[in-house]
């Protein structure tokens, strides 16, 4: 089956090619991949920060693809899904990948984004993927106070989560060349992007300090203090 | 009393929000948990409440069920806040939300309602339904969410009061502040969880009932299911988060010791339920990575025994440093004190 992971750097500010969240999806993937199945990355990314996480990626998937263009870093959760969505349909997926814990917007829409446009069906808050065939995945979630493993009929989109056992980043393995296809937002499948400021919200600062306390009492008196 | 309605769509497909009805709705998805409301469903129609007085808003509690609601269940919606309560009856919707499962019928009171708000409650469906239900809609998507009323603007002129939904930026550098009057499809968002509202509203309300039929294939298949022990994590309006290094006994007296709506956490084993949660307060001990605060309103401390430093560059509201020669169990029996006092402190 074809597994396409949507790597973070759509929306991460970190520097590093790969945060936290998106090592421990490749991890999710990696074990994908070692059962048979093929991974590709996609990522949205400037020319200049590609090679970076191509060079990350290279030990980790089978096939790694850019969607071009910085407008996405400053789009809604709706542009970005039907960006990504349309990159996906042309690359190819029975199962995508997403991972929401990380740095930065960790409950992000966008992973249910890509579903609706996918027309696929659309599970959160995924901890564990027990198996994956060409009757569907099999997964572990938890939802109402209850832990179920469920069968999910494919396509599916799968958002993530960090679960404990998990390693942060995938075993490594010996270092390969990987040559990254580039996917435009020009094309006009892709559609236009929309910047839907009102969607997005108002900017305002968040000005915030750190008061030291010396004791449980203080502790207290400061978590209550309007 | 109780009224029926026509059956939902089940296609899921989006409805028309060109046309809004004169008076604002606020709707909140009712989380049940053994056929009773979650703490944070009655906080979060409190908050609708708070809001609806000043916007002069209808507040919708909406349950996903396969019968009828108790009558107390009702009146405790009631008294919460709700003004009338719309129940979607269909086969499988007692089993927790899945938007595969439950989108549909969530969209058919959604487009019975035309909401200005869906407020979802911490902790439950809303981390399944909330993400789907914006997407369908074209809507805006706040979550975790803190609601913010603001009457020195003055009421706009079809009657709503400036009521905004707060929610962090990525990067949290910066809150987004997001006025559900400039958007002109739904807001959806997930509030915070926090401490029981007082009682808001009258426990005699109408209940709608809308019959949502036979749903059509889905594709989701149950294999297995079990109690989650971690249940309570994501419904906390407190949340204690351990460094695994303090112990096993550090944690198990601290879990001892919590009081109701507090939570204790293993950094490292519940970190998947942590990930659902969206606390008022986060109390992390120990060289503890604190996830991302929740919302703007939400507070962090860090405890940090014996010259411990947290990991990372995130820090929090509140720092305690705690001399090393205080045992560890001197200290979780202080930070339990604590916890009783914040939790008596914020009660209504």
């Amino acid at each position: 089956m074809n597994v396409l992971v949507c790597l973070r750097v759509t929306a991460r500010t970190s520097p590093a090619p790969l945060d936290a969240a998106d090592a421990q999806v490749l991890a999710r993937a990696g074990a994908l991949r070692a059962g048979g199945h093929t991974v590709t990355a996609l990522y949205s990314s400037t020319a200049a920060e590609s090679e970076t996480v191509a060079t990350s990626l290279g030990p980790h998937v089978d096939r790694a693809v850019r969607v071009a263009g910085d407008e996405l870093t400053s789009s809604d959760f709706h542009t970005i899904g039907q960006v990504l969505a349309t990159a996906i349909r042309r690359i190819g997926a029975d199962l995508v990948l997403a991972p929401v814990q990380g740095e930065d917007e960790p409950l992000s829409a966008a992973p249910a984004s890509i579903a609706r446009h996918l027309g696929a069906r659309y599970l959160p808050l995924v901890e564990e993927i027990v198996g994956l065939d060409a009757s569907g995945a099999e997964v572990s979630l938890r939802a109402g106070g209850i832990r179920r493993r469920i069968r999910v009929a494919l396509p599916a989109v799968l958002a993530t989560t960090p679960g404990p056992g998990l390693p942060a980043a995938p075993p490594a393995v010996p270092d390969r060349s990987l040559s990254v296809e580039t996917v435009g937002l020009s094309d006009p499948e892709a559609t236009v992007v929309r910047r839907r400021t009102e969607l997005l919200g108002r900017p305002e600062p968040a000005s915030r300090g750190t008061q030291t306390v010396n004791s449980a009492a203080e502790l207290v008196a400061a978590l209550t203090r309007p | 009393m109780i009224s029926r309605a026509s059956d939902a769509r089940p296609d899921g497909a989006g409805g028309d929000y060109t046309a809004r009805p004169p008076l604002p709705n606020l709707l909140v998805p009712i989380d049940l948990r053994d056929a009773a409301p979650t703490a944070p469903s009655l906080f979060a129609l409190s908050e609708g409440r708070r809001i609806a007085r000043a916007a002069g808003a209808t507040v919708y509690a909406i349950a996903l069920a396969e019968g009828e609601l108790a009558p107390e269940t009702v009146s405790r919606l009631g008294r919460a806040g709700a003004d009338k309560v719309l129940v979607c009856e269909g086969a499988g919707l007692d089993a927790p939300a899945l938007d595969a499962t439950h989108g549909a019928a969530l969209l058919a009171a959604v487009e019975r309602v035309s909401p200005l708000l869906v407020l979802f409650p911490a902790g439950g469906a809303g981390l399944s339904l909330g993400a789907s239900l914006a997407a369908r809609l074209g809507a805006a998507f706040a979550g975790p969410a803190d609601l913010e009323v603001t009457e020195g603007d003055g009421p706009l002129p079809d009657g709503v009061g400036r009521v905004f939904v707060r929610f962090w930026a990525a990067g949290r550098t910066s809150y987004r502040r997001l006025d559900p009057v400039d958007v002109e499809r739904p807001v959806v968002a997930i509030l915070a969880s926090s401490g029981p509202g007082g009682p808001a509203g009258d426990a005699d309300i109408d209940v709608d009932v809308i019959s949502c039929g036979p749903q059509p294939p889905h594709g989701i298949e149950p294999v297995a299911s079990e109690p989650d022990d971690g249940a309570q994590i994501p419904l906390a309006h407190a949340l204690v988060l351990v460094d695994p290094s303090l112990g096993p006994a550090f944690l198990a007296q601290l879990r001892a010791g919590a009081p109701a709506g507090v939570a204790v956490a293993d950094a490292a084993q519940d970190l998947a339920a942590v990930t659902a949660a969206a606390p008022e307060v986060l109390i992390c001990v120990g060289a503890v990575a604190a996830p991302p605060i929740a919302t703007p309103r939400a507070r962090v401390a860090l405890v940090l025994p014996g010259g411990a430093e947290p990991p990372g560059a995130r820090t929090g509201d509140v720092v305690w440093r705690v001399p090393s020669d205080v045992a560890p169990d001197a200290l979780a029996r202080q930070i339990g004190e604590a916890l009783t006092s914040l939790t008596r402190e914020r009660a209504p």
